[in-house]
């Protein structure tokens, strides 16, 4: 049905062009105000009056046409933030099209403001049938494909995207404000360090070499606080090739800054800051309503309620795994241990926790994390406490040598910021680094990768310098209450199956692959 | 190294030092106690902490003095006999406490009371005196350019601030800055080669983006009216002082405008630029001075082709006249450049690009080079669109958008004729985009501008590196040509 509707509107498009000698897709249209402007400005006008020497000229797309008999037609046209009727005579157009609308403002009897049209111009006609808002999309898929029917269709859509873009606009000012420099760092680089996380490669043709899509920008900016630069910092896009998910995207959008002499308790208060300030403008409160399953069901026992308020609490790793699974864990500084290892093995198989190899401490810790710590952090919580081995760039803790000077940011039952007093001992880096190789050995893909470059750099001296990372798409998430990070991020790609490309001669594929 | 393992065992270890609290930094020391005499800062006694690196050291036995460098610049430190400060080295990070004053010489010191190693270099720096000049280990240890050469520090810095009037001009201007996925199926919305690479998961492979221009505009048919995006961009082609195979670049959209209105915006953002945040009338960039306040010219592609290279255009009509012209010139085509539109092209970039030093918009671009460009309503063979060139190179491109799919498709299908022919930068067919013309997308008008090549020309730089916190580098043995 939706073929025929698109032939048959193309057709009568063509004709119109051939018989009209009208060009459907005119080069300009003058318009004088947006819709929301024109509500705004005419929001006065009683029931029954009309303003006839006013004539201004708006354009929308058409989202209804009404025909009241043959000699009034109402129109809903949408702009760029609201709708409201137009009434006019015209055969051509259609729901979906694009017009340019010119007359005067008067509010119809049954209350409603409008223009009453002395000449409407089609400015770009829509040649497939528009969903209805009864029929909604048959699937997710096409509605992330073809995200801008999602658009068209759903005001709130648009609005969530406005969100983010005041999202990410507080955090640059607040930053600003505080004397950081934005900068951009490589985002094709040598080495995928920073982060824990299997990369993308790609290969540059010219230089006839392998780079990797970076995972972190943090080594990089680091080397820009060794270069003397005080407060830095960046936010871009980040690369992660691993599965997709409800919170994990193939592509995503983080901030991380780095601030000279500071510490890892300077910035749980600037965190405090900084998110208690962003949800109050954002939305006027302290409290955020956020609905997981939003598009499944309108189910209020589903509501978490996240309450930004400062301070955060704080919840210690050890002690609330060891509370939650009423065992004793073996010492601090002796986690990292082969006994730790079994010992942290067997919970794991009592319990039913599935740990895929290589079943290390790291990763045998981080499932105990997320069953039995992870559900319960609602509102915004640090967590703190983690040890040494799993932070390879921090400092270790000024009293607790086995901990790092760490926390993570918990909203929602997600982590959504990373933080850390920064390692800055390049002897120490190595060491590090030593381990993680290790672990790589085990089969750990998403171990730390060495880099030399790095390493190098922090012979030359970093000052103590404490760092921060957020993950954007997640935190607007939760503040546009959307249920899956795929609302926020732009047309993104299709799931699942998908057509192999056939690829043209010049493209070269990279001769090793991760697997 | 010596000393390292000395301090650690002491249990003054520099690397557990977590804090250390400022109360002020170099230039905020000099905008405030500038002013005042020797006699009155003694007379002050005013304390601060500040922290910087150690540039140089000058100890004359029973006195010592040092430069301190933090990110906004250099002071001196005026130091009394002391071994332990005496044992410090070039490069080491320090935190100190002391009283602001003058030297007998009138230079404006800090006098050290207390201080503490905060970070240790292990490795000499680079001759402050000598420079650090080598522009291929500058750019491999950037961070020692950074730190040896401070003004490199300043372009970043002017980056940053460009960036920022950019983004609040456009948001002042209620335009909505949106992310659009560098990950993609088509490598759409340019003439470049596109870089690969594979998602293990989903067993398919995208291309890095090489422009967010299709996006955009799928936004525009999502209801948006004003976006813009300031975004990485990724070109597989070959490294020089102009090209680095990732940059950034921002692209503007508006709907229900054109391209003279985007001409007026590109206008009005340069002049914004130079006179409001950059406070400056003249740059000097390509060994010229531009004029950036001044009204730009205006000038159609033919008669920019007539004025500078006496040839003119609006004469010749047919194919085989245009042909000769080139002949005639030495013009040597390619088999794809076999159309009058490509042949003016040709000629405009032989004889005119270089010659335009002042900011000048050029417009009236043939159709054929401009697959995305809406023609203009009295002549279907050009496009709407137009170029600003400043110093012999162009900064800016726009046009009105073409929003008619059937036009569109036949533009794609024409860019594969021409790939046939031999030409490597076409526009590549984008179905999901003519599918998305197909539900409409209003009128506009659209700009992109390279923000390196702004950066570069805003800062006097001739070669991309310099704007560029960590450029791309060859391997070791090709060096040389990095610089060309």
């Amino acid at each position: 049905i939706s073929q025929n509707y698109f032939e048959n509107r193309s057709k009568l498009i063509t004709e119109y062009r051939e018989t009209e000698n009208i060009n459907p897709y005119p080069h300009k249209f003058h318009v004088d105000l947006s819709i929301s402007a024109f509500i705004e400005k005419y929001s006065n006008i009683e029931p029954g009056q009309q303003l006839n020497q006013e004539i201004i000229s708006v354009a929308g797309r058409v989202h209804n046409k009404r025909e009241l008999g043959t000699k009034l037609i109402f129109y809903d046209l949408h702009g760029d933030d609201s709708e409201y009727d137009f009434a006019k005579i015209h055969s051509t157009i259609r729901r979906g099209d694009i017009v340019g609308v010119r007359g005067y403002p008067g509010r119809v009897l049954q209350g409603e403001l409008s223009i009453f049209s002395k000449d409407i111009t089609l400015l770009s006609p829509c040649l497939h049938q528009l969903p209805t808002p009864q029929q909604g999309f048959k699937d997710q898929n096409t509605r992330y494909r073809q995200r801008y029917l999602d658009l068209i269709m759903n005001n709130s859509s648009r609005e969530k995207f406005v969100i983010r873009a005041n999202i990410i606009n507080y955090i640059r000012r607040f930053l600003d404000d505080l004397g950081f420099l934005e900068v951009e760092t490589p985002i094709m680089t040598p080495t995928p360090s920073g982060a824990f996380a299997k990369p993308f490669i790609t290969h540059h043709s010219d230089l006839k070499r392998d780079i990797f899509l970076r995972v972190s920008p943090e080594l990089f900016l680091k080397q820009l606080i060794v270069g003397g630069f005080d407060r830095v910092y960046e936010i871009g896009r980040q690369f992660r090739n691993e599965s997709i998910d409800v919170t994990h995207n193939p592509e995503f959008t983080s901030c991380e800054f780095y601030m000279t002499y500071a510490d890892v308790y300077d910035l749980m208060r600037i965190t405090e800051r900084m998110l208690e300030g962003m949800v109050r403008k954002i939305t006027g409160g302290c409290i955020v309503n956020y609905h997981p399953n939003e598009e499944l069901s309108h189910d209020d026992d589903k509501v978490m309620k996240l309450d930004f308020s400062s301070p955060f609490k704080k919840v210690d790793i050890i002690p609330t795994l060891e509370q939650n699974l009423g065992i004793e864990f073996p010492a601090l500084d002796e986690l990292h241990t082969e006994e730790s290892n079994k010992f942290l093995k067997q919970i794991c198989e009592e319990r039913k926790i599935d740990c895929k190899s290589p079943r290390t401490n790291n990763r045998l810790l981080n499932k105990l994390i997320q069953k039995y710590i992870q559900p319960t952090l609602i509102s915004p919580t640090f967590l703190i406490g983690y040890p040494l081995f799993m932070s390879p760039f921090s400092k270790s803790h000024r009293d607790l040598p086995y901990l790092s000077e760490r926390f993570e940011l918990y909203v929602a039952t997600e982590e959504i910021i990373n933080a850390y007093t920064e390692l800055n001992d390049p002897f120490e880096q190595r060491e590090r680094f030593k381990e993680q190789d290790l672990e790589r050995e085990k089969g750990d893909q998403e171990a730390q990768v060495t880099d030399e470059a790095f390493c190098t750099s922090l012979e030359y001296g970093m000052p103590p310098t404490a760092g921060w990372g957020l993950g954007i798409d997640r935190l607007t998430m939760f503040l546009t209450s959307s249920s899956t990070i795929k609302e926020v991020l732009r047309q993104t790609e299709l799931l699942g199956r998908y057509l192999n490309h056939r690829f043209n001669a010049h493209t070269i594929r990279p001769k090793s692959q991760y697997n | 190294m010596n000393t390292l393992e000395n301090k650690k065992s002491e249990n003054n270890n520099p690397f557990r030092q977590t804090k250390f609290t400022r109360s002020s930094n170099s230039q905020k020391i000099r905008n405030s106690f500038s002013q005042f005499s020797q006699e009155e800062l003694a007379a002050k006694k005013e304390i601060v902490s500040i922290a910087g690196r150690l540039l140089r050291i000058r100890n004359f036995g029973n006195l010592l003095f040092a430069d301190l460098a933090d990110q906004a610049g250099i002071i001196q430190l005026k130091v009394g006999k002391n071994k332990d400060f005496a044992e410090l080295g070039i490069g080491d990070i320090i935190g100190v406490k002391g009283v602001i004053c003058k030297t007998d010489k009138g230079e404006l010191s800090v006098e050290v009371q207390e201080f503490v190693l905060l970070s240790k270099c292990l490795r000499s720096l680079p001759d402050i005196h000598y420079g650090f000049n080598d522009t291929e280990e500058r750019f491999r240890k950037r961070y020692l350019d950074f730190l040896i050469n401070a003004e490199k520090k300043d372009i970043l810095v002017v980056r940053h601030q460009v960036i920022q009037s950019i983004r609040h001009w456009l948001d002042q201007k209620e335009f909505v800055e949106i992310e659009t996925p560098i990950l993609v199926s088509e490598a759409s919305g340019a003439q470049a080669k596109p870089f690969v690479t594979h998602h293990n998961k989903l067993h398919r492979d995208f291309y890095l983006r090489i422009a967010t221009e299709i996006p955009l505009k799928k936004l525009l048919v999502g209801g948006f009216e004003k976006v813009y995006e300031i975004g990485r961009i990724f070109r597989n082609e070959g490294i020089d002082a102009r090209h680095n195979p990732e940059f950034t670049t921002i692209e503007i959209y508006q709907t229900y405008e054109n391209a003279e209105y985007m001409m007026n915006l590109t206008e009005e953002l340069f002049h914004y630029l130079a006179a409001k945040v950059l406070k400056r009338e003249e740059f000097a960039f390509n060994s010229h001075p531009v004029n950036l306040v001044q009204s730009f010219r205006r000038l159609a592609m033919v008669d920019a082709i007539k004025e500078y290279a006496g040839i003119d255009f609006t004469q010749i009509n047919d194919l085989t006249a245009a042909l000769e012209m080139a002949a005639q010139h030495n013009l040597k085509l390619a088999k794809f450049q076999k159309t009058i539109g490509q042949i003016i092209l040709a000629f405009f970039e032989e004889y005119v690009e270089k010659k335009l030093i002042q900011p000048t918009f050029i417009y009236d671009y043939p159709v054929e080079v401009s697959p995305l460009a809406k023609s203009k309503p009295e002549n279907e063979k050009i496009a709407d669109r137009f170029e600003l060139y400043i110093g012999g190179l162009e900064f800016a491109n726009g046009y009105s958008e073409l929003n008619d799919p059937i036009e569109q498709k036949k533009r794609f299908a024409e860019q594969a004729r021409q790939k046939a022919l031999g030409n490597e930068e076409i526009a590549s067919f984008d179905k999901e985009f003519i599918e998305a013309l197909e539900y409409g997308m209003p009128p506009a008008g659209g700009l992109g501008i390279g923000i390196d090549r702004l950066i570069m020309l805003f800062t006097g730089q001739n070669s991309i590196k310099e704007v560029i916190a960590f450029p791309q580098l060859r391997s070791k043995e090709k060096v040389s040509e990095n610089f060309e």
